[in-house]
């Protein structure tokens, strides 16, 4: 069957190739819904950048119920943004992912509380109710509390986690005390809504040292094999860093670009503009290559999760420079 | 249907224009609507009013209570949206914007109303062959019945996104996908109604059959075929509800660009009350009509085949 | 010539005689079917000898129906004792032509044993049940043997032997989540759902004006997306088990009050009219004839209900909820590509909604059982 699938695909693609001009095919499966944490892809189509380099991208969204392991195992794109902790996991199960390019270098996540919950410290939050996202998110937070020693089972020694939706309205409803967040997208919903930031407290992942390595572009390890891949991907990664330089330089631009590829109409100019400055900030550094060091840490980070660690054992070739080099990209040492 | 309970138990009730009309479906539907109406604003206000005073307090301004009620009523982003909130974004969504663009209320209804309308008709012909097999082959009957029915308890929710991967992996994409969720939810209502209606005709009409030497096929098409299309009409009603929230499920996993599902899972990612309650009042409405027109498509082709009654 | 009617059988012989041809495997694993093993050969002979019992229409006794049990299911055992050899995407012809044949051979079991009409009741009822489960069964085997034949990826479908695996391993883990969400979610929604239902029926009917204007609005209600009443909930009612239940109480109203208006208008005008002649009440009427009139549909109302309350409530989990329960354990799960538990928890709600349902409708068979649709054909 698998091979029926690949078969259909390479068809599939195989025309594709053929009518596009001698443009290859690309197909880019996003993490989350169409916003400015992608605009480096979304500017590098709009400017041409991926046409310069002979390329015919095809950027798909995700979104609540789009994962993108699943998505490039069932054969529906070339290419996922993904994170880490996510990827490694999945590795493991059998999906053998591996990256081939990380833009982001720094982690945006963290948890804000409400100041009136009287939480200061992390201590603080034992005995208080915390919302945490599931569904491949949540690798990072129990790292964490497994590192502080504050057991996630509800008693009172420990935290109640509850799953929140991908809404910030438990912190406004009051129905937890805290709740997860990304520098760049539910902090300014939660300031949206009313609540000033002077009523907020907020603890960076980054702050406490448990940040792992987040938006980074992964294939399937069987495609590294054929050189030809290889170069397509090369030149994918090479026309996306261009997009996100320019994104970085032009994150107003880059925002506006960002809103008319948006489909469903609902995101607002005024939230990507915002969106985009704060991406800015998590890409400063990074040049489109994985740099090892932050590689170890994140792992590191995953395999200390106490009794119920992300992943069991140190991975094997779950990255690779092969494409940045081959894209011209240094390998930072 | 027989008739209301309620003449037999009280003297004949005859009268004028005006009672009659008072007594009529209009004024009945009417005073309840308004009745919600109210309930509604009072639910708004109770339920607005903690943020509301935990806004006011901010911004330390000390309203009337008038001035307060209001403005439980005109919140940004309320816990529940008064009427007039939600009946302005309705406005604004569906007429106000062009029906091209993404922001349109119709482009996405009507995004959503084409896999639901691929859905039920898929569903309905799936549904009509598996229950025309069921009836004529005993072995189905017994074996597969069953697993029809527990087919259902499966949550859709759960397995949607899984279909829509291994679709996408054989190259199907946009519609298909998401029609063939909406497939799954509708075909089970039309194979029990289906069923029931083939089983339908009497025992002594089944033997007349028999009598004229009347074939398999003729039997069916002369005879159980015209008893089920009541049944069919009425399952067709259910199947076309359940096809539309096929169609809103699907939309979810497929990245949720667009459709009334799209617009209710954004409205709540972004804490767009207002949004939410009028993708809802969309979706409902959407399938009021869908039930609506089967209704009168099912009393045209009934009175045509001479079996118009109740 | 009868037996060119059984074209189960014709094909069956044909896919036979390309299993023992074919190769079994399509990479490096050549050599046909015999030659791993003796059993095999037993197979091979065996289900030989269920098609040739099958061949011929006629015969549907009991021993016919063991030869072809055991043929078919001594093809089935045979194509997963070569599992392991082929598993991986590595079946050839000869594997597929294998499970085919034996496929084809329980397809006439089952045509056998449905046709069979035994003396004692005991036997009926059993062969009622045995015979859905065979189907189940035959289910289960194609799915194993074509997701690990086939190498299907283990994050798009699991095997049913990885799904009972994981059954096994986290049974402690999947009764907390039926607790969570059936125990309490759906069965306290449920019965409150019906009840208000029921009542609200009771007095539309009272009140003719509330019915004149309660039912068409209720239609509209009724067509409101429960994936949007969710979120809405949870904003409401907070993440725990009320605001499920909530969700439910939705789901199941408007079911039970359209069901049991038309309940209450099923009874007889000769009826009625005969209590008039006794001087019966509206009360009295309602509780000795309408009530137990309206019951066939009443119980069609909550047949419904209960896969529908389970739906309801493992969806709402989607939305926002504690860290226990069926749809929170299958949100969460299909993010961590665990699509074994995910399959464990849908084998487990597709269990408990068919008890529920297979319950409601034994209560229903011993309460209404004068009712038409209960009369054997």
């Amino acid at each position: 069957m698998r091979n029926l699938l690949l078969g259909t695909v390479a068809l599939g693609l195989g025309f594709g190739f053929a009518s596009a001009n001698a443009a290859d095919p690309v197909t880019l499966q996003l993490k989350w819904v169409t916003q400015a944490q992608f605009a480096g892809y979304y500017v590098a189509k709009d400017k041409g950048f991926y046409e310069e380099e002979g390329l015919d991208v095809t950027i798909n969204p995700g979104g609540p119920d789009v994962a993108p392991p699943q998505v490039i195992a069932g054969g529906g794109a070339d290419v996922v943004v993904d994170w880490m902790p996510s990827a490694l996991a999945t590795r493991e199960k059998g999906v053998p992912l591996v990256n081939i390019a990380q833009p982001y270098k720094s982690s945006g996540m963290m948890l804000t509380c409400r100041k009136e919950t009287g939480i200061t410290k992390p201590e603080d939050f034992r005995g208080k109710t915390l919302g945490v996202w599931f569904g491949g998110n949540e690798y990072p937070f129990l790292s964490w509390m497994s590192h502080l020693g504050i057991p996630t089972d509800g008693s009172p020694e420990g935290v109640t986690v509850i799953k929140q939706g991908f809404n910030v309205d438990p912190l406004i409803q009051k129905q937890a005390d805290c709740i997860s967040t990304m520098t760049y997208n539910e902090y300014w919903q939660v300031i949206d809504a009313g609540i000033p930031a002077e009523e907020l407290v907020v603890f960076k992942y980054e702050d406490e040292g448990m940040a792992t390595l987040e938006d980074g572009l992964y294939v399937l390890e069987s495609n590294l094999e054929d050189p030809a891949f290889v170069d397509k991907m090369a030149r994918f990664v090479k026309a996306s860093m261009k997009g996100w330089e320019w994104a970085k330089d032009n994150p107003d631009d880059a925002a506006m670009i960002v809103l008319e590829n948006d489909e469903t109409g609902a995101q607002t100019e005024k939230h990507q503009k915002r969106m985009m400055g704060e991406v800015g900030k998590l890409i400063e550094g990074s040049n489109g290559s994985l740099v090892e060091a932050d590689y170890d840490r994140t792992v590191a980070i995953l395999l200390a999760g106490g009794s119920d660690p992300v992943i069991t054992k140190k991975p094997e070739g779950a990255f690779s420079h092969v494409v940045t080099e081959k894209a011209g990209i240094p390998t930072a040492q | 249907m027989s008739a209301a309970s309620y003449a037999e138990f009280g003297p004949a009730r005859q009268g004028g224009l005006a009672a009659r009309f008072l007594r009529s479906r209009f004024v009945a539907v009417t005073v309840i609507v308004l009745a919600i109406i109210a309930l509604w604003y009072a639910g708004a206000f109770a339920l607005n009013a903690p943020f509301q005073r935990e806004l006011d307090a901010r911004a330390e301004l000390s309203p009337t209570f008038v001035e307060f009620v209001h403005s439980t009523w005109s919140q940004e982003r309320p816990v529940l949206p008064a009427p007039h909130q939600v009946a302005q974004e309705l406005w604004k969504t569906v007429f106000l914007t062009a029906p091209g663009s993404k922001r349109s209320l119709v482009y996405h209804g009507w995004v959503t109303l084409s896999s639901t309308l691929l859905g039920f008709a898929l569903g309905t012909v799936l549904g009509i062959l598996l229950a025309v097999a069921i009836v004529h082959v005993p072995s189905l009957d017994r074996s597969l019945m069953p697993w029809v029915v527990a087919s259902q308890t499966i949550p859709i929710l759960a397995i949607a996104p899984m279909v829509i991967v291994v679709l996408a992996s054989v190259g199907l994409t946009g519609l298909l996908p998401k029609a063939i969720i909406s497939t799954y939810l509708s075909f089970f209502p039309v194979t029990v109604g289906m069923v029931k209606g083939l089983r339908s005709p009497d025992p002594i009409n089944l033997d007349l059959m028999r009598t004229y030497s009347a074939s398999g096929a003729q039997t069916f098409w002369k005879l159980r075929w015209p008893s089920s299309v009541p049944f069919l009409f009425v399952s067709m009603r259910v199947a076309i509800a359940a096809a539309l929230v096929g169609a809103i499920v699907g939309e979810l996993p497929t990245g949720a660009v667009a459709g009334l599902g799209a617009r209710l899972l954004s409205g709540s990612y972004y804490g767009q009350t207002v949004q939410i309650w009028s993708a809802l009042i969309a979706a409902s409405v959407l399938a009021a009509v869908l039930v609506g027109i089967i209704g009168v498509v099912q009393k045209i082709v009934l009175r045509r085949m001479g079996m118009a009654a109740a | 010539m009868s037996f060119l009617r059984s074209w189960q059988a014709i094909l069956a012989l044909v896919f036979i005689i390309v299993a023992v041809l074919a190769p079994v495997g399509n990479r490096g694993i050549s050599g046909s079917l015999l030659e791993t093993g003796p059993e095999a050969l037993v197979a091979i002979v065996l289900m030989l000898v269920a098609t040739a019992v099958a061949a011929f229409p006629g015969r549907t006794s009991f021993t016919d129906g063991a030869v072809v049990f055991v043929g078919a299911h001594a093809g089935a055992w045979q194509a997963l004792a070569l599992l392991p050899l082929v598993a991986g995407g590595g079946a050839g012809w000869g594997y597929w032509a294998l499970v085919v044949a034996a496929w084809l051979l329980a397809w006439r079991l089952v045509t056998i044993l449905s046709a069979a009409e035994p003396s004692s009741r005991l036997l009926a009822l059993l062969l009622r049940v045995v015979v859905p489960l065979i189907f189940g069964a035959w289910l289960l085997f194609l799915w194993e043997v074509v997701v690990r034949g086939a190498g299907v990826p283990q994050v798009l479908l699991p095997a049913p032997s990885a799904i009972g695996a994981r059954i096994a391993a986290s049974t402690y883990l999947l009764w907390a989540d039926f607790r969570q969400t059936f125990l309490k979610a759906v069965l306290i929604g449920y019965v409150v759902g019906c009840l208000a239902g029921f009542l609200v029926a009771i007095v539309a009917d009272r009140v003719p004006f509330l019915k004149r204007g309660l039912l068409p609005v209720g239609n509209l209600v009724s067509a409101l997306p429960i994936v949007g009443m969710a979120p809405i909930m949870v904003m409401w009612f907070g993440f725990d088990w009320p605001s499920k239940a909530a969700v439910v109480i939705i789901m199941t109203f408007f079911p039970m009050l359209v069901n049991t208006v038309a309940g209450l208008a099923a009874s007889e005008a000769v009826h009625r009219d005969l209590m008039r002649t006794y001087g019966a009440g509206y009360w009295q009427t309602l509780v000795k004839l309408r009530l137990p009139a309206a019951l066939p549909f009443i119980f069609n109302a909550l047949k419904i209900n209960t896969t529908l309350a389970l739906i309801a409530a493992i969806v709402a989990e989607f939305f926002g909820t504690p860290t226990v329960g069926m749809g929170f354990r299958i949100s969460t799960e299909i993010g961590r590509l665990a699509t074994d538990m995910v399959w464990a928890e849908i084998a487990v709600a597709a269990l408990a909604g068919s008890v529920f349902y297979g319950v409601m409708a034994l209560i229903e068979r011993a309460v209404t059982f004068w009712h038409p649709s209960f009369r054997s054909r």
